[in-house]
């Protein structure tokens, strides 16, 4: 597939307390970014488990983007630094995979950054369409697939 | 640091069990939890030995590893302290594993004395099974081949032993038996903690012992061994890392899951891969096979063993066990030594190395990491 006509789905984890706040802002200011997302809201970004970044990928999401609270607002006072140290062990074990690892991506956006949220979304639509499309634990058509 | 040389009557093993009774004799512990040979004589069983007339069945290193130590450990003093002095006797591995549990709260430490030993490895389970007779020699010309002045490694030992360079001391334990470079004439005990020189004291144990000749052992094997562990990581990475390779790996497991039930550290009451979490109705797994081609059955089975690897990597001790229970001999410990080698390095930790120092999830540093964060 030509990397100008794919478009991508992307899983997208909002914090319930900046990221998805920063969303409503971003839609509310009309302001406009790809619609490739799909956005889960999660209480926190400590809450995700790589497992659920795992099996997005292995269920045909080509990407996931996980966003929360900045270092030292989080709601739960630790959660994004626990959630930093859970994805920094995930990008090595995404290497390891073959994944590459440019299709987890992890960001800060507070309540009050529409703006920004706007752009990550179209900066990540944009790294995963040059990537192409996750190849979906499949080998080739007569192998087995996870 | 001072160390007490016992000269070896007969053999190691009874040499070190006669110490062991001598501490019951005089009282110093209530219970010893060791590894004991099943009145079939075909495989080795935990027990809490209270009788010291027990022992005489009992093995401090057992040629295989049927249950990791520390889920017996765990078995124990899960629901808390135990209020006897007790003293485990465990491999290395199994005493890092322990040390994990208990930041895990999964095994409660207090007035627990571990006892760890230099550790040849042990053999497979698959090939002891076959002859557990000949296992016996065949353990025993290992420990030969690994006391001697000039070790040699031996083939006999499981893969996941092979590479292992964590296989003697650490601070962790309250004594260690050292037996490398010593030619099987002494035993060396080491202490770690003030109780275990009380214990030498009581016992009447003199510390003079210069350590050289023991070290000089040490460092020759680990010298192997970390080779070994390159060579054998080199050849892996060309094997299994990759997503096809990784497919490949993984399609002959059975989904039985027995590298999990094995594994110590894997110390969940549920699971989430055998919860109904994973069930889904019918039209679900047609709608897969649509979007994929074809999906295999039994489902979620590389999911398994990758959420496996992302939960694990940071405590896994590499003992072995997964690999060795394995019926379909995947090489599982051998995979996991290199995403735990990745995964620790990251924050400088090694699982099961000391008590004090936390489990990297446990806490966090505000400036770190920021090439994780993008965009």
């Amino acid at each position: 597939m030509k990397t100008k006509d794919f478009e991508p789905k992307i899983m997208t984890f909002l914090c319930n307390w900046c990221s998805y706040a920063g969303a409503d802002l971003a839609g509310v200011s009309r302001l406009q970014y790809p619609t490739n997302t799909r956005v889960i809201r999660v209480p926190c970004s400590g809450r995700i488990d790589p497992l659920f970044i795992l099996k997005c990928l292995q269920d045909g999401y080509d990407g996931v983007l996980i966003s929360g609270c900045h270092p030292g607002d989080c709601h739960y006072i630790s959660g994004n630094y626990v959630a930093r140290r859970r994805f920094a062990i995930l990008k090595t074990a995404l290497e390891f995979m073959g994944i590459e690892p440019g299709r987890v991506q992890f960001s800060w956006v507070s309540a009050g950054e529409g703006e920004k949220f706007s752009q990550v979304i179209s900066k990540v639509t944009e790294a995963v369409k040059v990537l192409g499309p996750m190849r979906k634990l499949v080998k080739a058509a007569n192998s087995l697939v996870g | 640091m001072k160390v007490a040389k016992i000269k070896v009557k007969d053999n190691i093993e009874k040499t070190v069990l006669s110490f062991l009774r001598e501490t019951i004799d005089k009282k110093l512990f209530d219970a010893i939890l060791i590894p004991m040979m099943v009145p079939a004589g075909d495989s080795y069983a935990w027990v809490l030995a209270q009788d010291k007339s027990l022992l005489d069945g009992a093995y401090y290193l057992p040629p295989i590893m049927s249950v990791q130590g520390a889920k017996a450990l765990s078995s124990v003093t899960k629901g808390g302290k135990v209020n006897k002095r007790v003293a485990a006797i465990m491999r290395p591995c199994e005493i890092r594993a322990a040390i994990e549990l208990s930041k895990l709260n999964q095994i409660e430490l207090e007035n627990i004395f571990l006892i760890s030993m230099d550790c040849p490895g042990a053999l497979p389970l698959k090939d002891w099974l076959k002859d557990p007779k000949r296992g016996v020699d065949v353990f025993k010309k290992v420990i030969q081949h690994f006391v001697d002045e000039e070790p040699k490694p031996d083939k006999s030992v499981r893969p996941a032993c092979a590479i292992c360079h964590r296989f003697s001391d650490s601070d962790a334990v309250d004594l260690h038996i050292g037996i490398l470079g010593t030619e099987g004439e002494d035993i060396l005990f080491i202490p770690h903690s003030t109780q275990a020189e009380a214990i030498f004291a009581e016992l009447g144990l003199s510390l003079n012992e210069n350590l050289s000749r023991w070290q000089k052992g040490v460092d020759e094997v680990l010298k192997q061994r970390k080779k070994k562990r390159a060579q054998v990581q080199e050849e892996l990475k060309s094997t299994v890392v990759g997503f096809d390779k990784l497919l490949d790996t993984f399609s002959n497991c059975i989904n039985c899951h027995i590298c999990q039930s094995v594994c110590p550290i894997c110390y969940c009451r549920q699971c989430y891969f055998d919860s109904d979490k994973v069930k889904h109705p019918p039209d679900d797994y047609l709608m897969r096979a649509e979007s994929k081609g074809n999906i295999s059955l039994l489902p979620d089975k590389i999911l398994f063993h990758l959420g496996r690897m992302s939960h694990m990597a940071l405590s896994c001790v590499g003992c072995g066990a997964c690999e060795d229970a394995c019926p379909m001999s995947i090489k599982v410990a051998q995979i996991f030594s290199l995403i735990a080698d990745r995964s620790q390095g990251l924050f400088n930790y090694i699982a099961g190395k000391s008590i004090e120092e936390p489990l990297p999830m446990r806490v966090y540093e505000d400036d770190e990491f920021h090439e994780v964060e993008s965009p």
